[in-house]
């Protein structure tokens, strides 16, 4: 089934001479149970697309439906109550609330949605424990390496059970080491018969965790690829 | 959600503590001045109160205040008596001379002769008895006084003071109210008063009375000011002048400089240290609104971390007023000073006010924050 199904998105900054036209038709599908690895080079307009994805920007035209549902016929509380229950993310540099231990942090969806503080941190240390950073939970994020950090980024992406989980190169500021080990736990843990994963990078050495890669250039899709995940294990 | 928004706020200690320590100086300042003014302006009143007994004041027509009286003919107090509604009436002789010690220590005082036939206005006593007033050559004086005349010395019985070539013996120390003017309150009987008192030929200061249960006051005062050409004021009004006249002089504006000073100052050191937490944060803040935090939730979170600061700054700066005026009140010339609890309730109000209002300019700013840009690194 289609998590994300994107047609004719086309977007633009600026306006007159200034106008920069960053997404010119694009058409971009997610399935569930798959990661897809968005992949291109800079400015070629991937961050644009997934902030359109995520309801976080609007688009010019064209249309996005997550899970059949079209994002755009939602109200801004709504967008961002169906963010708050359906998605996940996972960022370059981990934002993380530098006053709040692994376990809050980890925790914060869950406070978003309402959830009473002590079993929300300890559900999210639950899964920091099963992430293998448990020992880390009550840790403020300055004393966590960077592996440790999106460690606990993927499990606040991941707390409250979303739909889809967005990762904006999650190696990206991770050496090749740690970089191939969070996306080896992101691939065990994330991918599910009913979530979709979506990862932007353009980290080739990661790409054999992909199941589908579209390749994108100067705002469009250039073609997309399947291949079986070397290094996905379920 | 509030404990994540206050340990957010914990965590960044250096501004936390210097919003505190601004609303708590803010506090302090304007509660403290405010108490203050009100204290002094108080004070001007406080030989009107003294005489609990008496609710009559006529005087004559140029008197503003109780410090700044002129004698009225002999014949007053059998006019004012005259007047249909008032019940009694007594001369008042008030002077402003000088007192010097045994040892040489002199000072303006205000000395106020007490009838010794009514006893209205007689003072509440400390030490000694009020009575002994009346014996001859005698005087009791108020604490401030003590302190001026006798720096660093206990009450003795048998200490002397001298006013215009005659020795009187103080026989105690009265609670009489502290004066505006800090000059020391000596109670004498009327007849010692009249003695004293060489430099006027008249020895009425002010005529005091007390108006018949079923007088109507404001008829009763219209009607001696009308076939007297004198001034007839109710206790509350004589006081209300005299809060007045010394309000005119200006001695309120210091006070409002120092209390409006203090209010900017806590105000925009609050205000620009809320809106830098908020700048530095803006990640974090952009970070909650792409995890499904509602404008509702931010604006509640901001909300719990300014009432803390609030909460904190307001409590500290309260405490540090009480403390500086149970200080200060050891102090015989501030004896009189006090918080009153509607001026630290309309300071604290105003300040929470105001500091909630520059979260509020602040949250703005988290309201333009855009999620998408959480993606730029």
């Amino acid at each position: 089934m289609n998590a994300v199904h994107c047609q004719q998105i086309e977007k633009s900054f600026g306006s007159g001479e200034t106008e920069v036209k960053v997404l010119r038709g694009v058409d971009f599908t997610a399935h569930q149970g798959e990661m897809t690895f968005l992949v291109g080079p800079s400015g070629c307009g991937k961050t644009t697309l997934i902030s359109i994805i995520a309801g976080l920007l609007g688009s010019d035209s064209g249309s996005v439906e997550l899970f059949g549902e079209s994002i755009a016929s939602l109200s801004s509380r709504e967008q961002i109550l169906f963010r708050r229950r359906h998605l996940g993310f996972v960022f370059q540099q981990y934002n993380l609330l530098p006053s709040l231990t692994a376990a809050e942090n980890a925790a914060v969806p869950l406070f978003a949605a309402g959830m009473n503080r002590k079993a929300a941190v300890a559900k999210a240390a639950d899964l920091l424990d099963r992430l293998g950073i448990g020992h880390r939970a009550h840790a403020l994020p300055r004393l966590l390496s960077g592996g440790q950090q999106q460690r606990v980024a993927l499990a606040r992406a991941l707390v409250h059970e979303p739909r889809l989980i967005i990762c904006d190169e999650p190696t990206a500021a991770l050496d090749h080491k740690s970089g191939e080990s969070v996306m080896e736990l992101l691939s065990n843990s994330a991918v599910h018969p009913d979530r979709a994963v979506i990862v932007v990078t353009h980290d080739n050495r990661v790409f054999h965790f992909a199941h589908r890669i579209a390749h994108m250039d100067d705002g469009v899709i250039t073609h997309t690829e399947s291949s079986a995940p070397t290094a996905a294990t379920h | 959600m509030i404990a994540l928004a206050l340990q957010m706020l914990r965590h960044d200690g250096a501004k936390f503590l210097t919003m505190v320590l601004a609303v708590a100086l803010a506090a302090f300042l304007t509660q403290n001045q405010a108490s203050f003014l009100v204290a002094f302006l108080g004070m001007t009143g406080s030989q009107i109160r003294d005489v609990r007994e008496a609710d009559l004041w006529v005087m004559e027509s140029d008197t503003e205040c109780f410090d700044q009286a002129k004698p009225l003919k002999e014949t007053a107090v059998q006019t004012v008596r005259g007047f249909e509604g008032v019940e009694w009436a007594l001369p008042m002789l008030k002077l402003d001379t000088h007192a010097r010690t045994e040892s040489g220590k002199l000072s303006t005082i205000t000395l106020i002769g007490v009838s010794e036939d009514s006893r209205v206005g007689e003072p509440k006593m400390r030490q000694g008895e009020a009575a002994s007033i009346y014996q001859r050559d005698s005087a009791v004086i108020d604490p401030g006084g003590m302190s001026l005349l006798y720096p660093g010395e206990e009450f003795r019985p048998g200490m002397k003071i001298r006013i215009h070539d005659e020795w009187l013996e103080l026989r105690g120390v009265s609670e009489a109210s502290p004066p505006f003017t800090g000059f020391p309150i000596v109670h004498v009987s009327h007849a010692t008063a009249m003695r004293l008192n060489r430099a006027e030929s008249r020895s009425t200061t002010f005529v005091i009375g007390r108006l018949r249960s079923d007088a109507n006051a404001a008829d009763v005062t219209r009607r001696i000011r009308e076939s007297t050409g004198w001034k007839a004021l109710t206790r509350s009004e004589f006081e209300a002048a005299s809060w007045k006249f010394y309000s005119d002089q200006g001695v309120p504006n210091l006070f409002y400089i120092t209390i409006t000073v203090g209010l900017i100052v806590g105000i925009a050191f609050t205000g620009q240290t809320f809106l830098m937490f908020v700048k530095e944060n803006a990640r974090a803040f952009t970070t909650l609104k792409v995890l499904g935090f509602t404008h509702h939730q931010l604006a509640l979170m901001m909300t719990a971390q300014a009432a803390l600061v609030v909460a904190l700054g307001l409590s500290i700066g309260t405490a540090m007023v009480v403390g500086t005026t149970e200080l200060a009140k050891s102090l015989p010339f501030f004896r009189g000073l006090y918080l009153p609890w509607q001026v630290s309730l309309a300071c604290c109000a105003v300040i929470g006010c105001v500091t909630v209002l520059t979260a509020g300019l602040s949250f703005r700013q988290v309201l333009q924050l855009k999620p998408a840009d959480v993606f730029r690194s």
